[in-house]
């Protein structure tokens, strides 16, 4: 897991968050886990809970395991879609201890600005989410792998272009996969940690937008993740 | 202790002498002998044949009831079935007819039995000696006739078409148990209709004769119509119930599907995930030793779950992480791989994976920490980054006789047109390994979508 530094914020403000996950182990872990700048607002276990507690207590950050009961067995990426349906402000950062492709490619689509996996360290998730509640986008190595994966490690100039990644972008999701924090990848190009973020944020845009058939294809084909 | 009463699969008919024999440990042909006698008294024996046929389970079905223990027997039983596909048998319809019957009713061998070609060839000279038998007595009894000896051929004849019809008949018995063996029943459709509806045929047309043999054609012709009518009113009352029985054999065997899937998972977690739990709690007090359990039962249960079979273990990817979890289980630190691309080995990929893999122990060994490897293989180059976040060190200051980084890495890579660069400060340290390509090493499947990715995106 990437450890990422939350020194360059001055003043982090508290943020709000519900955890969802069907496993009552692992949220109370999470809970004790998770620093003191992060207040645990409400849990659900359940597709219909989560709805109904992210729309009652409108957190900065829903912690969401990508694999739920309930619902019409969609789990979490369909807690996205329905949270959409009130239009809520809350981020969504997936949680996952599934190792195939598709499951963190439908919730990353669905909306979730980010994944990592459930092994991830008390201070690693604490900086996630803040980074979550930021606006930012948190890439593990696994999805930054993917990512390469999925659009081709070749570069290419346009960078509004949606199917390919810029040289930059490209960059940072090697620097990434590779193990390096935004700070880290921030000095190995001589950028900042603000770019290193908008690069992420661009990439998983292009993650959730792209109509490049290669990414789902891929991700049936392919359980790296 | 005796074997248990079963119906044999290397049987003429049904296998009832031959279980018979096993059971009685006696030899098959005096306990056909024994049917034959008994047959001549007023049928007797062709009685109990029936009778045995119906009531004696066949060896699949005894493996059918056994079969809880576990799916590999299960998986055998299912080849086992379907391996002796109905094959035509025998040049005369006769002959064909008797093969059918015979396959429809032992063909089923016992759990790992193989069925060899001589196997079959023996028991397709069986059948025929059977057909030949037949004909022999029915050859018999015309001469006796001949010689004056009164036969009922107004009786005889019908009674053996209905008997015929009805063991054709009931071979769908068999048949039906059978496919509820096999998860599928494809090997079953086969001459399945038409079996039945031959064996119904024969037992009307047998039972018509026999009852209106002294009766004009016009009378027959009318009771023919009249069992027709009746025939079809019964079908329609036991249409429903025919269905629900239908709909109920399919759900057994989805739930049997289901419970094989349900037995192979159980077993798969007894021997991995139960045995690693009772083995933390007795390690409880050792934090490491709970740490290594539980990563390497993490990483076997992934392996287990989303493990891609029509993945090339010999891959470049797959062997940097099969390494990875070895250094992981020896030093207690996590080693995690990314992959991007993959490539097949080669010397100059075996090498890199060599190299790849002392830089792995090196990092796990001195640095204490969790280790990042990251593999990208491209057209041109292989990439491999080998990343850990420990205090450094000084690589000039490493001691002379230490052959680690210098022989096993820089020299394995020089060795084959590659380079090592090792890049160390206080934030950790990494090598960087690199291969540069030779044409062919790609993985032929892959290939094709990553090179594909590529060449619009260059």
């Amino acid at each position: 897991m990437t450890s990422r530094e939350s020194t360059h914020r001055a003043e982090p403000p508290r943020v709000s968050v519900v955890i969802v996950d069907d496993h009552a182990i692992f949220r109370s872990g999470l809970r004790a886990t998770l620093g003191d700048v992060i207040s645990v607002v409400g849990e659900a276990a359940t597709v219909e809970e989560a709805e109904v507690v992210i729309r009652a207590t409108g957190p900065d950050v829903v912690l969401l395991d990508v694999h739920l009961p309930g619902g019409r067995g969609g789990g979490g990426a369909e807690v996205i879609h329905r949270c959409a349906a009130f239009a809520t402000t809350s981020r969504f950062l997936a949680l996952s201890v599934s190792d195939s492709a598709e499951d963190v490619v439908a919730v990353i689509r669905a909306g979730a600005r980010g994944y990592v996996t459930k092994t991830i360290s008390g201070p690693e998730i604490t900086d996630a989410v803040q980074r979550i509640a930021s606006g930012d986008a948190v890439f593990s190595p696994r999805l930054a792998g993917f990512v390469l994966d999925a659009f081709g490690t070749a570069a290419v100039a346009v960078d509004d272009e949606l199917d390919r990644l810029s040289g930059r972008e490209l960059e940072v999701m090697r620097l990434i996969a590779r193990g390096y924090s935004y700070r880290e990848t921030a000095t190995e190009l001589f950028i900042s940690i603000k770019t290193v973020e908008t690069h992420v944020s661009a990439v998983l845009r292009k993650l959730q937008l792209s109509s490049r058939h290669e990414l789902t294809r891929w991700a049936t084909e392919r359980r790296l993740l | 202790m005796r074997p248990p009463l079963v119906r044999r699969p290397d049987g003429v008919i049904a296998g009832v002498c031959t279980g018979l024999a096993v059971h009685l440990g006696i030899s098959p042909a005096w306990v056909r002998i024994a049917m034959v006698v008994l047959t001549l008294a007023s049928g007797a024996g062709v009685v109990l044949y029936g009778w045995l046929w119906i009531f004696v389970p066949t060896t699949a079905d005894r493996v059918d009831l056994g079969r809880r223990s576990g799916p590999a027997s299960f998986m055998r039983d299912v080849d086992g079935v379907g391996a002796p596909g109905a094959g035509p048998d025998g040049g005369t319809a006769g002959a064909a007819m008797v093969g059918a019957l015979d396959d429809a009713a032992g063909s089923a061998p016992a759990p790992g039995q193989t069925q060899t070609w001589a196997d079959r060839a023996r028991r397709a000279g069986r059948r025929e000696i059977l057909f030949g038998a037949g004909l022999l007595i029915a050859a018999a009894a015309l001469l006796a006739q001949l010689l004056g000896v009164e036969a009922d051929w107004g009786f005889l004849l019908p009674v053996s078409v209905v008997v015929i019809g009805a063991a054709l008949a009931w071979s769908q018995l068999d048949e039906a148990r059978r496919a509820r063996v096999m998860s599928q029943a494809h090997g079953a459709k086969g001459g399945w209709g038409f079996r039945l509806l031959a064996g119904i045929v024969l037992v009307v047309a047998g039972v018509l004769v026999a009852l209106s043999s002294s009766n004009s054609l016009s009378l027959t012709m009318t009771t023919l119509v009249a069992v027709i009518a009746v025939l079809t009113g019964v079908g329609l009352v036991l249409a429903p119930w025919g269905l629900k029985f239908w709909r109920d054999l399919e759900t057994e065997r989805a739930s049997r599907v289901r419970e094989t899937e349900r037995a192979e998972i159980a077993a798969h977690l007894h021997d991995s995930v139960l045995q690693t739990l009772a083995l933390i709690q007795n390690r409880a007090d050792s934090e490491a030793d709970v740490l290594r359990l539980a990563r390497a039962q993490e990483r076997e249960l992934r392996q287990w779950l989303f493990a891609d079979p029509t993945r090339d273990p010999g891959s470049l990817a797959e062997r940097l992480r099969v390494t990875a979890g070895e250094i992981e289980d020896l030093y207690g630190h996590p080693v995690a791989v990314v992959a991007v691309g993959d490539a097949l080995l080669g010397p100059g990929e075996d090498a890199l994976a060599q190299a790849a893999r002392e830089a792995m122990l090196n990092a796990a060994k001195h640095a204490h920490v969790a280790v990042s490897v990251y593999l990208e293989a491209r057209a041109d180059s292989i990439d491999v980054f080998v990343r850990d976040r420990g205090a450094g060190f000084d690589p000039d200051r490493v001691p002379a006789d230490r052959a680690g980084i210098r022989e096993s890495i820089h020299s394995r890579m020089q060795r084959n047109a590659g380079s090592a660069d090792l890049r160390t400060g206080p934030d950790g340290t990494e090598v960087h390994l690199r291969l540069p390509r030779t044409s062919g090493n790609d993985l032929p499947d892959k290939a094709s979508g990553l090179a594909g990715s590529r060449k619009d995106t260059g």
